[in-house]
């Protein structure tokens, strides 16, 4: 490593003041061989908490997708060098992390959140450093910061195709619904705006019920008591609508096998239910039960044939304390944002926001989930394809059924 | 058609041709394979077919029927150009010949709506043509949670097939349940008696639907079997209702208990805020872990007694590190309850990081014996689920063996000496030192069984600790500092309180309540519901 001393850095950082000062006029080529050096990337995911299972692995898909364009000879002609940080499932803390990487780490874009909650302490600090926060997880929409790239889907391209399709006759044809959520702005959002279908469709209120349970609650058993009452009153097929998240999904699903209800009885779309919610559960009792999302494992074609066969790679070759058999959407969602990133700073020749953002318009990138993802220049939503997956005995989600192409989406629901 | 199928093809129609010979049936049997390899309608349609040939095939074409149900829902077929082959026996779906599949072979996901008519497909095969009686037991359930929609006769074949006598009475009772809305008045009437023997939400909502029948106001006799019906139902309801809140709440209870019984000991003690407890109920479940692998290791057949097996190892694992914890930190820190408490916090964090990098962050998976899955239905919509009857009767043993060492031993006679009157027992030779140890030992050792206890409940990740020491604070503090009766009171008071509230005002207000609750009465009753007699510093 170069040794710095005080008067190499003074000349250094008097130089990159150079460059930032008289970026006009002078040729994409020329700005990008001055600063020289590797251009610095941002994750926001916790490796402790509550949240650590599932955002600690996207730390390394960064990273995995990092070393891809690495590999090909950067971006800009720099390399990219990921930076990580812990915010520890401590929704303020992302923010404060944020902030941190935007003002010293002076990082290019931030790829990071889980959680809504956990975004919106974020918001205003990319808003006001004027950052780029990718944020790979699909959302209850309502919002559209120009400095917030969502890769995945709204509500109305991921739980409506889903409802409808368990309102439909392929599905089954679900006239009772059945809301649980943990008790924070996603849950809450997501079944207003489906109340709001429902009543678009013509569904009575007394047809559905909405349950909120705190963070981390584990203890469903007379809420599993409150559905079985809930379905038994007759007037249709009854479904769970769950949102609740982290833990609860494993705790929430084991009570329900054991009081003996089938999917075949009542099915539970689990909307934030993913591959890593089954480990450690025996889901031989839990076949049939359905999620939606942008990417399933079982998903065909060549994109993610080849995404596997590297994050199993890396997993071995970087000991990453992650299975490496088990992809899940927001790790694909995730890997797609470093590409597109990517695509819109080539494209812009540089690494300023207000100059990538400008250049979403347009972008597309071969998704592992076998869609061709694209960007246009009306908002800074990314389409994707819709699947919807089904709990099979292995531990993981067969394919149930998925969407044409990839749906336009839309920002804001007209539902709620 | 590429050539290397070619041979295949002939090999198909070679095995086939005789087939042929016999008539329109193997054309039937081919077309019913094809619409199994079909869309999600002609799915259904395949469904349809084989219940009806469940219900009036002959045993020959039931047989044959069987396999193909199974595999459907076991994803097992594979459909290729020429129809479909059993990936289980490797044979030809139509002819039952061995063959093996196309490459390209794919294998049909069953929608939610056709796995029920499956489901219920493969039970009515299997009640007609398996050979063993668990195997029809089991059919037989499945059907019965659908009688509504069971095809017509199937029940009267099988229960004439049917050579176990238990069995046969079971088939009988669930097609008179069946007859709800057949002509025959008096098969109703028999019907509504079957539903009420078996109270649930779902019988009152079908019997409710009979008070709009044309029969009802029409014939007397049909109404005052409604009416009867009806007020069995209720009656089993409101009994089953009763049994499953208080059942919850003892189940809760009894979590709430383990989760605090030894932070009661080492806080009534010692003073100890001690806020590694929840790591010890954590460290607790991995030791649980660890037994299972290792028993899947060394003795693959005493696996499914793990649970059983493992308490002396989670105890004593957890004793050890707390006994460790009091001799190396907590010992130079009683005079300093501040930092003992900041002491403990250290060590929960480094016990959570510490297993988080020796196991991951992912949910364990742990074997669920038969002891602990599943569950009974009793009376009305009450289950009896198994995981937490273990949790209870395991909360039960440990409050007694507790009782009985603080009562009973000179161990316990020794701690109740020093939680009194620290001073005075060390004046008349009471080596206090070994006794704090040998409690803090005590207290980490059962939150290591808590542990265990919890893990058929919980999801066991590093993480899984901190969800517990709030909790167990507040029975401690409820109850009474250091006082086995006050946790167990206080545990059964917030448990059956949580447990009314939650279908009130839902989870979260029932959290806040039961907190407020509590404030309130610590406002009246500071030193908790049971305090130690005796002088305190």
């Amino acid at each position: 490593m170069a040794q710095f001393s005080r008067r190499s850095f003074l000349q250094a950082s008097g130089l990159a003041a150079a460059g930032l000062a008289s970026p006009i006029g002078m040729p994409a080529i020329l700005r990008s061989a001055q600063a020289a050096g590797p251009v610095k990337l941002g994750c926001l995911f916790s490796s402790s908490g509550t949240m650590a299972n599932l955002e600690g692995r996207l730390n390394y898909v960064v990273k995995m997708a990092a070393d891809e364009i690495n590999a090909k000879g950067g971006v800009n002609a720099r390399t990219i060098d990921v930076l990580v940080s812990d915010p520890a499932s401590d929704w303020p803390l992302y923010a404060q992390s944020a902030k941190q990487m935007l003002q010293q780490e002076k990082v290019a874009a931030l790829f990071g959140c889980w959680t809504s909650v956990s975004r919106k302490t974020v918001l205003p600090v990319v808003e006001q450093e004027n950052g780029l926060l990718y944020y790979p997880l699909h959302f209850e929409g309502d919002e559209n910061s120009k400095n917030v790239v969502y890769v995945n889907s709204p509500p109305a391209s991921s739980v409506l195709p889903a409802v409808d399709y368990l309102m439909g006759e392929e599905g089954v044809s679900a006239k009772r619904f059945f809301m649980l959520g943990s008790d924070y702005v996603w849950p809450r959002t997501i079944n207003k705006q489906l109340k709001g279908y429902f009543k678009s469709k013509g569904i009575p209120e007394s047809a559905w019920k909405e349950e909120y349970v705190p963070f981390g609650f584990s203890n469903f058993q007379t809420l599993v008591n409150q559905i079985r009452a809930f379905a038994d009153q007759g007037g249709g097929q009854p479904v769970v609508i769950l949102t609740v998240v982290g833990n609860s999904i494993p705790d929430f699903m084991r009570e329900f096998a054991n009081q003996g209800i089938k999917a075949t009885d009542i099915p539970v779309l689990g909307l934030d239910m993913v591959e890593a919610d089954l480990e450690g559960l025996d889901t031989s009792k839990l076949v049939g039960h359905l999620n939606c999302w942008a990417y399933l494992q079982n998903a065909k074609g060549p994109a993610n044939v080849a995404f596997l066969k590297n994050w199993a790679d890396y997993v071995k070759a970087k000991n990453v304390p992650f299975k490496g058999d088990v992809a899940i959407d927001p790790m694909v969602s995730a890997y797609d944002s470093v590409h597109l990133w990517a695509m819109a700073a080539a494209k812009a020749g540089s690494f300023d926001v207000p100059e990538v953002s400008k250049a979403f318009a347009g972008l597309s990138f071969d998704c592992p989930s076998g869609y061709k993802i694209s960007m246009t220049g009306e908002n800074n939503y990314v389409a994707r394809g819709v699947f919807i997956g089904s709990v099979n005995d292995k531990q993981g989600f067969d394919i149930l059924w998925q969407s044409k192409d990839t749906p336009k989406p839309v920002p804001f629901s007209p539902y709620g | 058609m590429t050539l290397w199928r070619l041979p295949l093809l002939i090999a198909g129609l070679l095995i086939a041709a005789p087939a042929c010979a016999a008539g329109a049936e193997p054309a039937a049997r081919a077309a019913l394979v094809e619409k199994l390899c079909g869309n999600a309608g002609q799915m259904g349609e395949a469904a349809a077919a084989l219940s009806t040939l469940a219900a009036s095939g002959t045993p020959e074409e039931i047989g044959w029927a069987a396999p193909l149900a199974r595999a459907a829902l076991d994803k097992t077929l594979a459909c290729d150009d020429t129809g479909a082959v059993l990936a289980a026996t490797g044979t030809d779906a139509v002819t039952r010949a061995p063959r093996a599949p196309a490459p390209d072979a794919r294998t049909p996901v069953l929608s939610l709506k056709n796995r029920a008519v499956f489901e219920q497909a493969d039970a009515a095969l299997a009640l007609r043509s398996a050979a063993d009686p668990a195997t029809r037991t089991a059919a037989l359930a499945t059907l019965e949670r659908r009688p509504a929609a069971l095809p017509e006769g199937l029940l009267e074949a099988a229960a004439q097939g049917e050579t176990d006598p238990g069995l046969r009475t079971r088939i009988e009772t669930l097609a008179q349940t069946a007859a709800l809305n057949a002509a025959d008045p008096a098969a109703r009437i028999r019907a509504i008696g079957r539903i009420a023997e078996h109270p649930s939400r779902r019988a009152l909502t079908q019997v409710e639907a009979l008070a709009k029948d044309p029969a009802y106001a029409a014939d007397p006799a049909f109404r005052q079997a409604v009416d009867a019906g009806l007020a069995t139902i209720r009656r089993g309801i409101a009994l089953g209702d009763a049994l499953a809140t208080l059942y919850n709440g003892l189940s809760f209870a009894s979590i709430l208990f383990m989760a605090a019984i030894g932070l009661a000991i080492i806080f009534g003690l010692m003073g100890v805020i001690n806020l590694a407890q929840g790591e010890l109920i954590m460290i607790g479940a991995y030791v649980t872990w660890l037994v299972q692998q290792g028993l899947r290791q060394a003795a693959p057949a005493l696996l499914d007694w793990y649970l059983v097996l493992a308490i002396p190892v989670a105890f004593l694992v957890t004793a050890g590190i707390g006994i460790a914890l009091e001799a190396l930190l907590l010992r130079h820190l009683y005079r300093r309850p501040l930092m003992s408490l900041l002491a403990t916090w250290a060590v929960s964090l480094f016990l959570v990081n510490t297993v988080r990098v020796v196991f991951g962050t992912q949910n364990l998976q742990f074997e669920t014996p038969f002891y602990v899955s599943g569950g009974v239905p009793v009376i009305g919509d009450f289950i009896f689920t198994w995981n937490r009857m273990f949790a209870i009767l395991f909360a039960a043993v440990t409050l007694l063996v507790t009782w009985a060492t603080v009562r009973k031993t000179p161990l316990g006679l020794n701690i109740r000496a020093v939680t009194q009157n620290r001073d005075m027992a060390a004046c008349i030779g009471i080596p206090t030192r070994r006794v704090d140890m040998m409690a803090f030992g005590l207290g980490s050792g059962l939150a290591g069984l808590a542990g265990l206890a919890l893990s058929p409940i919980y999801s066991v990740n590093p993480q899984m600790g901190q969800n517990f020491i709030i909790d167990s604070f507040m029975v401690v503090v409820l109850g009474g500092v250091g006082t086995i009766a006050g946790t167990v009171v206080a545990a059964l008071g917030i448990g059956q309180i949580n447990v009314l509230i939650e279908p009130l005002w839902g989870a979260v207000a029932a959290k806040v309540i039961v907190l407020l609750m509590i404030i309130a009465f610590l406002q009246w009753r500071p030193e908790g519901l049971f305090a130690v007699k005796g002088r305190r510093k």
